[in-house]
């Protein structure tokens, strides 16, 4: 049979492979060679294309489940928002996990039947597992800022899925007017990256400052603080001068209300009329792990966190930001920490052996500027009660009095990161 | 392909030995490729892992640990892991 | 008090009868005096112990805080828009100050 692929796949293809894998439900095997077992991942991000490739090293056969041909990453969008790249820069394919035996399927699993172990698509088929892994991300909690739906996010971007939203955001911040108002509502915790609104308005307002310097950029916080915030704050006074303006909760930074009509975003206490709003809304797991309610009736997904197997509904493992991952923060960087963790510990599972013994790093950059970078870092590993927790006397946040040349360094190593981790993923 | 087969074994042996108690040698390697890349081959301006002797990668992260060689985030990372686990993660890498 | 920041939303208008949200936030380190400063000296005890809300002079909402109160303390609460008038917000605090605020509402 021809791997399929998400460029040269056509849909009687995605039928075959499906009609293949719901037969090895029935104890017919496809002609996979000393595989200990078949594993479904749906989602193809960070944690899912992860888990796809490092299970295929470890001689796993693999279908990887994704409604999009491309993924367009969060982890640098906002260096598209700041003119830095092009969208083209932080889009992918799947190619490469073709080439590694990854059965790419383009589509949208729409139920989980973890009696069956099976998923079933929209396309109409269903695909068998031996253990599933979902990758899904996060959803919005629409109305919870009154107002603020999904016919709002077409006025007042959330950008917080990379992508047509981006390109969105971007396009308003272009056609924008010098001396406009540009607000970003963050949420509060927990959140998907949590030093990312931050890490936007730097870019946003390294836009500004070289093409509508007379423009402002209006932080408007559920929180009273947040991830790098030292660092952040001292660049933005050394790079922005006083362009970013940061309104903590107990300043009456958070928003209640939107009116996209009249581009009106209302806090608790006030009332800003703005040119550009970028509301960044609350956030859940994926609704997709409500169809077998593995969010337990939470917001995120209770795991074992050695193996990241739901602790709701046995087989099914869920990674990244739908999990609760311990002290481990919702970021790409922890999503794919945790696939290589989770894809080791079904491999051993499959063949009948004790999952190995986790560790994790995490390290998340973001650029102040282009020439900015700041990081905060950590080791993680499960502690006595099977939390992951971070390694005491490790990691920690870039020193606060680095020189301009440490601060050079961070932002090409930031760009170095993106480069490595994608290629961890996708290559 | 005799090659590859006593390599893939050796990985397993490797991961069954590790099990009990002390932090598998690969998933701990399997974390530095977020920055270094996979198998620490880097594509871009972090540096390379991939080809290192086993005892430089060793010296060099212990330096690391102990602040006798400035870095950005290494200094911080390096603090995370065992005089035990920086040789695992040293011969994981010089062994590939 | 330190920032001297408190801050409320009460509705301009409302029907009557409605039932109208209110909003009071003050901004307050809300010291619980167990913490200590670098030198080891104890940062003593400095909160805001009680809320009260008035509508035209009439006690609508109060509230008794003690040291599990985080910082910059911030209440909301539900009444019924009944007439036009007044609505008077004070908070107390350890040192005898008592900050106030006032929102008129117009009931049609």
């Amino acid at each position: 049979m021809a791997r399929t692929s998400s460029s040269g796949s056509s849909r009687r293809d995605v039928l075959k492979l499906a009609g293949l894998a719901t037969a090895a439900g029935f104890g017919v095997r496809p002609a996979f060679s000393q595989s200990p077992g078949h594993v479904v991942v749906v989602g193809g991000g960070f944690g899912g294309a992860t888990a796809a490739k490092y299970l295929r090293r470890a001689g796993v056969d693999v279908t990887l489940i994704e409604t999009n041909a491309t993924f367009a990453t969060c982890p640098f969008s906002n260096t598209v928002l700041g003119g830095i790249n092009e969208i083209d820069a932080i889009t992918h394919g799947y190619d490469g996990l073709a080439a590694h035996g990854v059965q790419v399927v383009p589509d949208t699993v729409t139920g989980i039947n973890a009696a069956n172990k099976s998923v079933s698509l929209q396309g109409g088929t269903a695909v068998s597992y031996d253990r599933l892994i979902l990758s899904p991300g996060i959803d919005f909690k629409w109305g919870e800022i009154e107002g603020y739906d999904e016919a709002a996010a077409e006025v007042m971007p959330h950008a917080w899925k990379a992508g047509a939203q981006t390109e969105l955001l971007r396009r308003q911040l272009i056609a924008m007017d010098d001396g406009g108002v540009v607000a970003i509502a963050a949420p509060g915790n927990p959140f998907r990256c949590p030093p990312g609104p931050y890490e936007r308005a730097s870019l946003i307002a390294h836009y500004l400052k070289t093409h509508k310097p007379a423009s402002k950029v209006l932080i408007l916080d559920s929180k009273d603080s947040f991830s790098k915030q030292g660092l952040f704050q001292a660049g933005w006074a050394e790079l922005y001068g006083d362009m970013i303006e940061w309104v903590p909760f107990s300043s009456g930074g958070n928003v209640a209300r939107v009116d996209p009509a009249t581009m009106t975003v209302y806090t608790d206490f006030d009332t800003h009329v703005v040119n550009v709003a970028n509301i960044i809304p609350a956030q859940r797991s994926n609704r997709l792990v409500d169809t077998a309610d593995l969010a337990n009736g939470g917001d995120w997904c209770p795991i074992n966190q050695l193996t990241f197997e739901s602790t709701v509904q046995p087989g099914i493992h869920i990674l990244g930001d739908a999990s609760i991952a311990g002290a481990m923060p919702k970021s790409g960087f922890s999503a794919n920490a945790q696939a290589k963790v989770c894809a080791a510990a079904i491999a051993a599972l499959l063949r009948g052996d004790e999952p190995p013994s986790p560790s994790f790093i995490n390290t998340c950059y973001s650029l102040v500027g282009p020439d900015y970078g700041i990081s905060v870092a950590a080791v993680y590993r499960l502690n006595a009660e099977g939390a992951i927790a971070g390694v005491e006397g490790a990691g920690g946040v870039s020193p606060g009095d680095a020189n301009a040349e440490f601060r050079k360094m961070e932002a090409e190593y930031a760009r170095g990161w993106y480069a490595s981790i994608t290629s961890d993923m996708f290559g | 392909m005799r090659a590859l087969l006593i390599s893939i074994f050796g990985m397993c042996m490797l991961a069954t030995a590790a099990a009990a108690d002390e932090t598998a040698p690969a998933n701990l390697a399997n974390a530095c490729a977020g920055c270094h890349g996979t198998d620490g081959k880097s594509p871009g301006q972090i540096p390379m892992i991939a080809g290192m002797a086993a005892a430089d990668l060793a010296a060099e992260l212990r330096q690391f640990k102990n602040d006798q060689k400035a870095a950005t985030v290494m200094n911080r990372i390096a603090k995370g892991y065992t005089e035990a686990e920086i040789d695992a993660i040293a011969n994981y890498f010089g062994g590939m | 008090m330190a920032d001297g920041i408190t801050r409320v939303a009460v509705p301009e208008t409302a029907a009557k009868g409605e039932i109208i949200e209110i909003k009071a936030l003050a901004s307050h380190p809300m010291d619980n005096g167990f913490m200590f400063r670098d030198n080891g000296t104890r940062i003593p005890r400095w909160i805001i112990h009680r809320f009260e809300v008035d509508y035209n002079d009439e006690l609508i909402f109060a509230a008794d805080w003690h040291v599990a109160i985080s910082a910059n303390p911030y209440i909301s609460f539900h009444t019924i828009a009944t007439e036009s008038g007044t609505i008077n917000f004070r908070w107390f605090d350890d040192n005898g100050d008592i900050y106030t605020e006032s929102a008129k509402i117009t009931v049609v």
